[in-house]
């Protein structure tokens, strides 16, 4: 059976074509002004990767904030919903998953069956999210994918606040009149934000094991931050940026199972 | 009059057309969110009992009640407004005057308040300001004299504020719940309210006027309890309309208001008779608690929740915008004076849930009022609602999610503020709850 999950994110829609249990093909786009358009572009080129047809499919089902913009009458889940049910399938021991996006992030516990059972979001700002790390290497002029290698470098960390991008971006502009250095600046920004994704994390109580999902899981700078403020190693799966995607393929292909029964 | 007397200690001059504008701007757009709130809680229930069209009417709260209020004021009557619950409306009924409550559920008027107070600051309390700037709210203008109990620091310091524009009066209600010098203390202020409203209103209020007053409190909290019960079994009313009928009540007529809700439940047993249920009865089963949500503005979470997908149906909350206003009766033993007024106080302390108190054991009736609300009313998951700057509720928390914790009950911290634009981010959060649930009720 094929199924199609999308993920319509704030920034980028992902799609993930699932054959029998196991993701065959994958494709991204940005978002833009038109989501339902990118989403059908997205759908489009996994399938033709695969060698599918849109016919092939027995179900479709959205998730991301804009799920609702979803072409070809997909059903939806939430995200966190989505977050759990790939967690499991990709770690079937992990019963927290971590996803931090563009605009937010999210924290979920599961079960063993990948049913979500809490989850916390960040308070209403980014700072806890992708877009602060971008926000953060326009602020040091340097390449989003060069923070994260930067920040290895460092040799000791400065902290800043990261309770809003405004005060953060502030913050960041100290340092640099400081003359701290880019690499311990740009280790600064990513403790700032696995601090609150820590503490969100422990209102919410962490169950091993943790799995790290969504766009910034690449991020090696924030990931090294991130264990060092948990005080264990999360598990990152080989395409962090298509788990809601996968997790809402794989529903897809349990609610068509249950559906022709 | 001398110059001082008039001059303002808090809030801005603002000029006469400024006002009127800000006025009839925002209350042309208060009046579009009350006709579209009642569209869409029409549009939810497709056999929406006969009677709630009578609290639709009351609902619009620049229409017939406030008419009605105005006419009894050119009679000669005083109206006694107040913002936190534990104003003794019983006293203010004694003394022939009326009762009405305050708190402003406006978003728009927030902004206004932020030219007094900063942004931190809870947004009921700017709210409430920013009404009082342009004079919008009806009920506050009408309202001759205001009683401010001084629960959390906000409305604190909103009575001194608002002492700009009224007479206050404030009433010190003691933080510390089972000790007997706060209910001595307590039952003193109640009576020291009760010569405030006679001197204010020049009406004794005698003993034969507290007891009718009393009754017709018994007589409205019978009724109320019976609407609440009636939302225990699959769901015959729509959690907004309980909602709203239950917050009518601090605006309306309290004898009408009773008959009003009996013919409300006489409906809603007939629909039990029937098996009509307003959705599936697997539909989950929510309970919100946590800050007040004041009609009209701040509707916006019971729309959510009943609006979303999946479903869900708010069966019951504890909050003081909600089932906190009449719960609970006053327990008299003899119908004398000084009983009656113990017993006033005592109900008004004593029954209280609200976060500014502490006890020996935290706030501790507040979580048994929880406990016993999900377990009664079959709740599946409970939405702990907070408006930014609302920090007693926010530090309660984490003791509220333990104890539902222990009993297996799912409960979600949902931050909002007083405005619309969140709306979207808001649903993300409902919508994974409500999933959450559903996919619990599929086990």
């Amino acid at each position: 059976m094929i199924t199609v999950g999308i993920d319509l994110g704030t920034q980028r829609i992902k799609t993930v074509v699932l054959k029998d249990g196991a993701a065959i093909a994958r494709a991204q786009a940005f978002a833009g002004f038109d989501p339902t358009k990118a989403a059908e572009q997205t759908v489009q080129e996994a399938l033709t990767s695969a060698n599918l047809k849109l016919s092939d499919v027995a179900a479709f089902i959205a998730t991301g904030s804009a799920m609702e913009m979803a072409p070809y009458n997909a059903g939806t889940v939430s995200m966190m919903g989505a977050d759990a049910k790939a967690g499991v399938y990709l770690f079937p021991k992990a019963r927290t998953i971590i996803d931090v996006g563009a605009e937010e992030a999210r924290a979920v516990k599961c079960d063993e069956k990948g049913v979500m059972t809490d989850f916390v979001v960040n308070e209403r700002c980014a700072a806890g999210a992708g877009a602060f790390i971008e926000a953060m290497a326009r602020a040091l002029e340097v390449k989003l994918e060069e923070m994260g290698p930067l920040a290895l470098k460092a040799e000791r960390a400065s902290p800043i606040n990261a309770s809003c991008v405004i005060f953060g971006e502030s913050d960041v502009v100290s340092l640099i009149h400081r003359q701290e250095s880019k690499p311990e600046i740009a280790r600064a920004v990513f403790d700032a934000m696995a601090d609150r994704i820590s503490s969100m994390m422990h209102r919410l109580g962490i169950n091993p094991e943790v799995v790290l999902v969504g766009g910034v899981a690449k991020d090696e700078g924030f990931v090294a931050s991130l264990n060092r403020k948990l005080g264990l190693t999360v598990l990152i799966p080989e395409y962090p940026d298509y788990v809601g995607a996968l997790g809402a393929a794989l529903i897809a292909a349990t609610r068509a199972k249950e559906g022709a029964k | 009059m001398n110059k001082a007397a008039l001059e303002k200690k808090y809030t801005p001059e603002m000029p006469r057309k400024e006002i009127d504008e800000l006025r009839s701007t925002i209350k042309a757009a208060s009046q579009r969110v009350i006709a579209e709130n009642i569209e869409r809680m029409k549009k939810a229930d497709p056999h929406r009992p006969e009677a709630m069209k009578y609290f639709d009417d009351i609902a619009d709260l620049f229409g017939q009640r406030q008419k009605e209020i105005q006419a009894e004021k050119e009679k000669g009557k005083k109206v006694i407004g107040y913002m936190c619950l534990f104003a003794p409306t019983e006293l203010i009924l004694a003394a022939d005057a009326i009762p009405v409550r305050v708190n402003s559920g406006w978003y728009d008027t927030s902004k206004l308040g932020d030219r007094v107070v900063p942004v931190e600051v809870c947004p009921v309390l700017r709210s409430t300001i920013g009404a009082k700037m342009i004079e919008l709210s009806p009920f506050l203008e009408q309202s001759d004299a205001l009683i401010s109990v001084l629960t959390c620091d906000g409305m604190t310091k909103l009575s001194e504020i608002l002492s700009d524009y009224k007479p206050i009066w404030g009433m010190n209600i003691p933080r510390v719940k089972d000790s007997t010098q706060s209910l001595r203390f307590w039952k003193d202020e109640i009576k020291h309210m009760k010569t405030q409203i006679e001197k204010f209103t020049g009406n004794k209020i005698t003993r034969k006027k507290l007891k009718e007053a009393i009754e017709t409190s018994h007589r409205a909290t019978k009724a109320f309890r019976r609407l609440q019960d009636l939302r225990k079994g699959p769901p015959v009313i729509m959690g907004r309309d309980a909602m709203l009928v239950n917050q009518a009540y601090v605006w309306d007529d309290k004898k009408r208001w009773t008959e009003k809700t009996e013919a409300l439940c006489d409906e809603l047993e007939k629909r039990l008779e029937r098996k009509d249920w307003v959705c599936p009865p697997d539909t989950p089963r929510v309970l919100v608690t946590g800050t007040p949500m004041f009609w009209p503005d701040n509707w916006k979470l019971p729309t959510l929740v009943e609006e979303a997908n999946p479903r869900g149906i708010i069966v019951a909350d504890e909050q003081c915008s909600g089932e906190r206003i009449l719960n609970d009766p006053i327990g008299v033993d003899e119908w004398s004076m000084d009983d009656m007024l113990n017993a006033i106080g005592e109900r008004y302390l004593m029954a209280s849930t609200c976060p500014c108190f502490t006890s020996q054991d935290g706030n501790e009736d507040r979580i048994n009022w929880l406990l016993n609300k999900v377990k009664e009313w079959n709740v599946q998951g409970v939405i702990y609602y907070v408006v930014r700057g609302c920090m007693l509720y926010a530090m309660e928390y984490t003791r509220v999610k333990k104890a539902l914790d222990k009993i297996n009950v799912p409960i979600y911290y949902l931050d909002t503020e007083y405005t619309r634009e969140d709306v979207g981010q808001m649903k993300t959060r409902v919508e994974a709850f409500l999933e959450m649930l559903t996919a619990r009720v599929d086990f």
